[in-house]
C-alpha cells in the first residue's frame, strides 16, 4: 500500500547510489542490470500501490504518508511526504513501467561506451528525480522534483561531454528550464504569503482573482518551460543531441509531459483562474500546429520525432486547459507508449546504421529489419490516431472535448487540433516513407551486409512490449462503452467538459479521415519526389524553425552578450581592476615602510613597552 | 594585624620589579634575561599578595598562583629556546639574534 509508494520512489536512488559509489568495483553491464532491476522493483512498488488503491472506496482514494517534517517556520510547515490517489499511482505507473523497459533498452544501446556506468547512475537518477515529482504530497516537494528532473535531464543532454554540440544543447534546455523554475518559485511564494501552506489543498482556497491569475501564471510558466511549448519550446529538439533512449525517457515519455501532469494536479487554481486555463490551452493549440508545420521539413529522424512529441504536448496542454483532465491524461499515456516506441525503434535504425541519423541518406530499410519496420508502424499509426491503435481514443476525446466545449474559443481550439491531425498525418507519413520504403539508399546497403540483425535482445524485447502496449494501450478508454481510465482520474481531478458519445465518434470520425488525407498527399508526395513541402521559400522558414532561435538570440542573447562586453570594457576594466592593482600596490608600500620599525632587538621591543607603560600610568594619574 | 603594613611589602615589590625590569632591559644573555623576567613576575605576585592581605580578600593569592602556574610554562619554553640555540651553536646574545627584523 503506502510502503509501496516508498519502495517506488526510493529504489532508483539506491540504485543511483550503489552505481555511484561502485565505481570501476562493479562492471558496465552490473550497472546497467542494477539500473533496471531497481526500475522494476519501483514497478512493482507502483503496482502495490495501485492495487492497494482499488480495494479502497472512489472517495477513500488519497493517501498521504508523511516521513517527517522537512521544513518548518514559523506557522509554516511542510513534511517530507508522499501522496498516493489515482493520478500519482497512475504517473507513478508510467514512469516506473516505460522507465524499466527504457533502461533495459539502453544495456543494449550503450553496450560499449567509455562511460556506461555514468549512464546508468544519471538515468537512475532521473527515474527516481520523475517519481520524486509526481509523488510528492506538497508542491515544495514537486518544486525539488521539478528541479532535480532538470538536473538528470541536463546531465544526459550533455552526456556525450566531448561533443561541444552535445554541452550547448545541454546548457540550452538548463537555462530554459530555470525560467519555468523561477516562475513556479514566485507562484509559490505569493502562495506561502496569502495562504501560509504549499499543501495542494491549498490552492482550491480563497484567493483574490489576481492572486489566482498570478498563481496560475506562474505555474503554467512552469509547465510551459518543461513541456517544451511556445514560447519555450526552443531547447527540445536540440536535446535530441543525447543519447536516444534518453529522448525516448526523459524528451518524450516522461519528463516533458509533467507540465501536463503540473496543470492537472494544480487544476483547482487553473479553475480559479479561467483566463490562464484559456491560455494554456491557446499555447497548446499553437504549438501542436507550429510543431506540426517544422517537422515537415526536418531531415534528423530524431528531430522529426522530436518535434512530433511538442506537437502531442500542445494537445495535452489544450485538453488540461479545457478542463478535459482525464483525456490529457490519457493521451500522455498512449504518447509515452507509442512515442518512446518511435524513438526506441530510431534507436535501432541509428544503431543497424553506426550512428546515422539524416532521414535523406535512409530508404528501403523494410527488407533489412522487417520487425523494427513493424514495430516504427504501429508506432505511426498510433500516432496519426488510426482506429484501434491507442492515439485515436485519446487524441480524438481532446479534440471532442474541446467541441464540447461550445464557445468559440473551443471551435478554433478544435479546429487546430483537426489541422494538427492532418500534420500528423503528413509528417509522420513522410518519416515513415523515406526510412523504410522506396530504394536501399546507399548507407543502407554499406550496413547491410554486416550482419548487425535487428539489434540485441535487451532492446528488442522492450520494443516488442511497446509495440503491443501503443495498440492495446487506448483500449481503456472506448466512449460510451467502457471508460474505467477516466472515472480513475476523475476522481483527482473532475473534468470540466464531456463531450457526449455522439460527438466524439462524429470528431473520430473527421480527423481520421483528415490524417488519412495526411497519409494520401504524403504518400503522393514521396513517389513524386521524397518531400511534402516544395515551396523553397516555406521550406525556408520551417528549417529555421520559424525563426525562434534567431529571435531569441537577437532579443536576448545578443542585447545580454553586448552589455556584458561594454560593463567590462568601461567598468570592470578601468575602474575595478584598476583600484584593485592599486589597492594592492599602496599596501606593498605601506608594509615595506612599516616593516622598518621592526629592528629585530629584543631589547629595543622592552624599552618599548616599558616606556608604553610609564606613558600609561602618567596619563592613568594625570587623568585622575 | 599582624606584621609590617602594606607598604612595606609594595616597597620590596617594587624593587624586586625595578630590579627585574633592568635586567631585562640592560643585559644581553637571554638566560639572565629570564630570570629577570620571573624576578619582575615574582614582584607583581608580592604586590598581589600584599593587597590580598591588607584587604582580606583571597582573589589576590588566587591571582598570584595563576601567574606562577604561567611563570612556570612561560620559562619551560624560554628555556627551551635557549638550549636549543645553545645546540646550534649561536652566539647566546639577544642583540644578535635579530632575524626577525622588517
Amino acid at each position: 500500500m503506502i510502503w509501496g509508494a516508498w519502495i517506488c520512489l526510493l529504489s532508483p536512488l539506491v540504485a543511483a547510489v550503489l552505481i555511484t559509489l561502485g565505481g570501476t568495483r562493479i562492471t558496465r553491464r552490473t550497472a546497467g542490470y542494477l539500473a533496471t532491476a531497481s526500475c522494476f522493483v519501483a514497478f512493482g512498488g507502483a503496482l502495490a500501490s495501485f492495487i492497494g488503491l482499488l480495494g479502497r472506496d472512489g472517495s477513500q482514494r488519497e493517501l498521504v504518508s508523511t516521513a517527517w517534517t522537512w521544513i518548518s517556520g514559523g506557522s509554516y510547515r511542510s513534511g517530507l511526504e508522499v501522496i498516493v490517489d489515482p493520478l500519482s499511482v497512475f504517473m507513478m505507473l508510467i514512469v516506473s513501467g516505460v522507465g524499466a523497459l527504457i533502461v533495459a533498452y539502453s544495456i543494449g544501446y550503450m553496450d560499449g561506451e567509455d562511460e556506461e556506468r555514468r549512464y546508468f547512475a544519471y538515468m537512475a537518477l532521473f527515474v527516481f528525480s520523475m517519481l520524486l515529482l509526481v509523488q510528492g504530497g506538497n508542491l515544495l516537494l514537486l518544486l525539488a522534483g521539478w528541479g532535480m528532473v532538470g538536473l538528470s535531464s541536463y546531465l544526459l543532454i550533455g552526456f556525450w561531454h566531448e561533443r561541444p554540440s552535445a554541452v550547448a544543447a545541454a546548457k540550452k534546455a538548463f537555462v530554459m528550464n530555470a525560467i519555468g523554475d523561477a516562475t513556479m518559485a514566485l507562484a509559490f511564494f505569493l502562495l506561502i504569503l496569502k495562504g501560509n501552506s504549499l499543501e495542494f489543498g491549498i490552492l482550491g482556497g480563497e484567493f483574490s482573482s489576481t492572486v489566482a491569475t498570478l498563481v496560475a501564471l506562474g505555474l503554467l510558466g512552469g509547465a510551459v518551460a518543461k513541456s517544451a511549448q511556445i514560447p519555450l519550446q526552443t531547447w527540445l529538439p536540440d536535446a535530441m543531441e543525447g543519447p536516444t533512449p534518453v529522448s525516448a525517457l526523459i524528451h518524450a515519455a516522461t519528463m516533458v509531459t509533467a507540465g501536463v501532469y503540473l496543470i492537472v494536479r494544480t487544476h483547482a487554481i487553473f479553475e480559479a483562474a479561467p483566463k490562464i486555463a484559456d491560455l494554456a490551452a491557446g499555447l497548446g493549440a499553437a504549438t501542436l500546429l507550429v510543431a506540426g508545420l517544422i517537422a515537415l521539413v526536418q531531415v534528423d529522424i530524431k528531430k522529426v520525432i522530436a518535434y512530433s512529441t511538442m506537437s502531442q504536448i500542445g494537445y495535452m496542454f489544450l485538453g488540461a486547459g479545457i478542463g478535459a483532465y482525464g483525456y490529457a491524461i490519457f493521451h500522455l499515456m498512449t504518447h509515452a507508449f507509442f512515442k518512446a516506441l518511435l524513438f526506441m525503434t530510431a534507436g535501432l535504425v541509428i544503431h543497424h546504421l553506426d550512428g546515422e541519423q539524416d532521414i535523406r541518406k535512409m530508404g528501403g530499410l523494410r527488407s533489412v529489419m522487417p520487425r523494427t519496420h513493424v514495430a516504427f508502424a504501429v508506432g505511426g499509426l498510433a500516432l496519426m490516431g488510426i482506429p484501434i491503435f491507442s492515439g485515436f481514443w485519446s487524441k480524438d476525446g481532446i479534440v471532442s472535448a474541446a467541441f464540447a466545449s461550445g464557445d468559440a474559443l473551443g471551435y478554433t481550439l478544435a479546429a487546430a487540433g483537426l489541422v494538427g491531425a492532418l500534420l500528423t498525418g503528413l509528417y509522420t507519413t513522410r518519416l515513415y516513407f523515406a526510412v523504410w520504403r522506396g530504394e536501399q539508399s546507399d548507407v543502407v546497403r554499406e550496413h547491410a551486409h554486416e550482419g548487425h540483425g535487428e539489434g540485441p535482445r535487451t532492446m528488442t524485447v522492450p520494443v516488442g512490449v511497446l509495440t503491443v502496449l501503443a495498440t492495446i494501450g487506448g483500449l481503456v478508454v472506448i466512449p460510451g462503452v467502457w471508460e474505467p481510465f477516466l472515472y480513475w482520474i476523475d476522481e483527482t481531478a473532475e473534468p470540466l467538459v464531456q463531450a457526449t458519445v455522439t460527438e466524439d465518434y462524429a470528431t473520430s470520425v473527421v480527423a481520421v479521415s483528415l490524417a488519412l488525407i495526411g497519409f494520401f498527399l504524403a504518400r503522393r508526395a514521396f513517389e513524386k519526389g521524397r518531400q511534402v513541402v516544395t515551396n523553397p521559400g516555406i521550406w525556408r522558414v520551417l528549417e529555421h524553425k520559424l525563426y525562434f532561435d534567431e529571435a531569441y538570440d537577437a532579443l536576448f542573447y545578443r542585447p545580454a552578450a553586448a552589455l556584458s562586453v561594454a560593463l567590462r570594457r568601461n567598468v570592470e576594466e578601468p575602474v575595478v581592476e584598476r583600484s584593485l592593482d592599486e589597492i594592492g600596490s599602496g599596501t606593498i608600500h605601506v608594509g615595506g615602510e612599516v616593516g622598518r620599525i621592526q629592528s629585530g632587538l629584543l631589547r629595543i621591543y622592552a624599552i618599548a613597552v616599558a616606556f608604553a607603560v610609564c606613558v600609561l600610568v602618567v596619563v592613568f594619574v594625570a587623568v585622575r | 594585624m599582624m606584621g609590617p603594613g602594606v607598604a612595606w611589602y609594595l616597597a620590596v615589590s617594587g624593587f624586586l620589579f625595578g630590579t627585574g625590569a633592568l635586567g631585562v632591559l640592560l643585559r644581553r644573555n637571554p638566560l639572565i634575561v629570564l630570570l629577570s623576567l620571573e624576578i619582575m613576575l615574582n614582584g607583581a605576585n608580592l604586590a598581589l599578595i600584599g593587597f590580598a592581605r591588607n584587604l582580606g580578600d583571597g582573589s589576590g593569592q588566587i591571582f598570584a598562583l595563576a601567574v606562577m602556574a604561567v611563570a612556570a610554562s612561560e620559562v619551560v619554553v624560554g628555556l627551551g629556546l635557549v638550549v636549543a640555540l645553545n645546540r646550534k651553536r649561536v652566539t647566546l646574545d639577544v642583540d644578535r639574534l635579530n632575524t626577525l627584523r622588517g
